[in-house]
């Protein structure tokens, strides 16, 4: 197999695509937001519940590509618990971070870095941001 | 059963075409490329890039307007396409044929100019589940602008055109069935003589999107009896930008025009306008000029090998490609049509299309992973997108081989 996909599929992001965490509907959740690529169908609905500047809980359900699937479970993983404005902040960072080829830095993050490697695939970019666009719309709405 | 697996000897005829397509001696991915997304798009032939780069680099002057010879050469050239076209669709006239985008364009074309000033609110217009987007999104648009209404005809598991439900369907207030010949999506060839008869007994106009099925097979607009049909030059190697429709002259001729500008009018005051005759009534404003002559370039490219003789080995490679796809682990054919032209679906148990798709490219093979443009078709399988393998008169039984190692690879690394 090519670097460039063995840095893709990396064994985290096989993993987290069979056996994806937070993938249930969220009763209970006070935002939602689904939303969908276009240009291939994909279809992502984020759950939060939120109290106050606090994300208790977060979920996902989805219909989608394994880097999908699995940057779905790291999001929802990552944010639960978290301070609403740091997890608007990381989402910001990470979209970012697949998007600009010279940037690196969540090289040191031992869950996120497993996405990194769509930055070689430009038409799978997408595949990975769409679960954290959908984020930003839940909690901006 | 068991299925045949002889791979189809390539015809005389097809021996060098691979040649002929500059493209496919390059790598992808450090591999040479392997392309089976002829439904998205065929590779253009020497011949038509060299017609294209020829125009610009010799002929290159507006049509219909100049007196002098480049002018003069241009438009003999322009209008020569048009001629080949007429030919290769049997058309009775060349004034049957207008240039256009693309297919989407020419429904676009239809609907605002035949359909918007005939249908009443409650009137109908009939598609089929199979449809491609561009046969689905201009007839609503057109529906909500007129109070018609779409109806669509049902398909079955298998992906065929449950056609007594479809015949049932066209009554007196159908104004229009628009069906597509070939789907682009899962292959299925339509059985659209019987369609098409349905519709003349009952009065009814009937649209053929032929975007599929215009490289693959003999079109005979005069014996098919369609009223209109649809299709791309991309498709069908020629240039991007460029295909066209097929229209009966005595409907042509009582149309509206599309589009209002230059070279569609016959006189214009202040007061009013009146419009040329069909074709240029709907060709306004300066055509894609080299776009057409690449078209007539690339009819004249499938004429020299012979349409005939494309379809009876292209027949012979899918049979070819869809046993070789039943007997690979993990894999599973959305849709098993009676008749299939061009392309085969599939989807694997655990890999998604779009991670099938990225790791057949970096093996050099170029598929089409996603809805294909046919949502409502994808949710009647109740799936949101397929891998799609489709083929053109230059893929051979080596390609689809290929096709089935990589997925090998997909299936080792995703179970």
């Amino acid at each position: 197999m090519c670097a460039d996909l063995q840095s893709l599929y990396r064994e985290t992001l096989i993993e987290q695509s069979r056996n994806p965490k937070n993938n249930y509907v969220l009763e209970g959740a006070n935002r939602r937001s689904e939303l969908k690529n276009p240009l291939c169908g994909d279809v992502v609905t984020i759950y939060l519940s939120v109290s106050g500047d606090r994300i208790d809980e977060a979920s996902f359900e989805a219909q989608c590509c394994s880097i999908c699937r699995a940057s779905a479970s790291m999001l929802t993983t990552r944010i639960s618990g978290s301070n609403r404005l740091s997890a608007i902040s990381l989402a910001e960072d990470l979209i970012a971070f697949l998007n600009e080829s010279d940037s690196d830095i969540f090289e040191n993050d031992d869950s996120l870095r497993a996405l990194s490697g769509v930055k070689a695939f430009a038409s799978r970019i997408r595949c990975a941001t769409l679960p954290w666009e959908a984020f930003q719309k839940a909690i901006s709405d | 059963m068991i299925e045949n697996l002889t791979p189809p000897a390539t015809p005389e005829a097809l021996k060098q075409a691979r040649d002929d397509f500059p493209i496919l001696s390059r790598t992808v991915n450090g591999k040479p490329l392997i392309y089976l997304d002829n439904a998205a798009s065929t590779q253009k032939p020497q011949s038509v890039i060299d017609a294209v780069n020829r125009y610009y680099s010799h002929e290159n002057a507006n049509i219909h307007r100049g007196v002098h010879l480049l002018s003069t050469e241009a438009t003999a050239a322009y209008e020569a396409a048009r001629k080949k076209l007429a030919k290769y669709l049997n058309a009775s006239d060349e004034s049957e044929i207008i240039f256009t985008r693309g297919a989407t364009e020419s429904v676009n074309l239809i609907a605002h100019s035949f359909l918007e000033p005939l249908i009443k609110p409650g009137e109908e217009i009939l598609i089929s589940h199979m449809e491609h987007h561009a046969n689905i999104v201009p007839w609503q648009l057109l529906a909500e602008r007129t109070g018609g209404r779409l109806r669509v005809a049902p398909i079955d598991d298998n992906g065929n055109l449950e056609l007594d439900a479809c015949l049932s369907m066209m009554g007196p207030k159908t104004k229009l069935v628009a069906i597509v010949h070939v789907s682009n999506a899962i292959g299925t060839v339509n059985p659209i003589e019987a369609i098409i008869a349905k519709a003349r007994e009952n009065g009814i106009a009937t649209l053929i999107d032929c975007a599929q099925s215009i490289q693959h097979m003999r079109l005979d607009v005069q014996s098919m009896g369609c009223d209109f049909a649809v299709f791309s030059g991309h498709k069908m190697f020629g240039p991007t930008g460029i295909g066209g429709l097929y229209g009966k002259r005595s409907l042509l001729k009582r149309m509206c025009p599309y589009q209002g500008g230059g070279d569609m009018i016959s006189h214009v005051t202040f007061d009013g306008t009146t419009f040329k005759e069909p074709p240029s009534r709907f060709e306004a404003g300066t055509p894609h000029i080299a776009g057409a002559i690449g078209l007539g370039v690339a009819l004249d490219y499938i004429e020299s090998i012979g349409i005939e003789t494309i379809h009876d080995y292209e027949s012979q490679l899918i049979e070819y490609a869809v046993n070789r796809l039943k007997s690979c682990q993990g894999v599973e054919i959305v849709g098993n049509p009676d008749h299939r032209s061009g392309a085969i679906s599939f989807i694997m148990e655990n890999a998604h299309p779009h991670d099938i798709g990225t790791i057949l490219d970096t093996d050099g093979i170029a598929i089409r992973a996603g809805h294909h443009c046919c949502e409502p078709l994808m949710n009647r399988f109740g799936i949101s997108a397929t891998a799609r393998a489709s083929i053109a008169l230059y893929n051979n039984s080596d390609d689809i081989d290929a096709l089935v190692d990589s997925l090998a690879k997909v299936r080792a690394l995703f179970g």
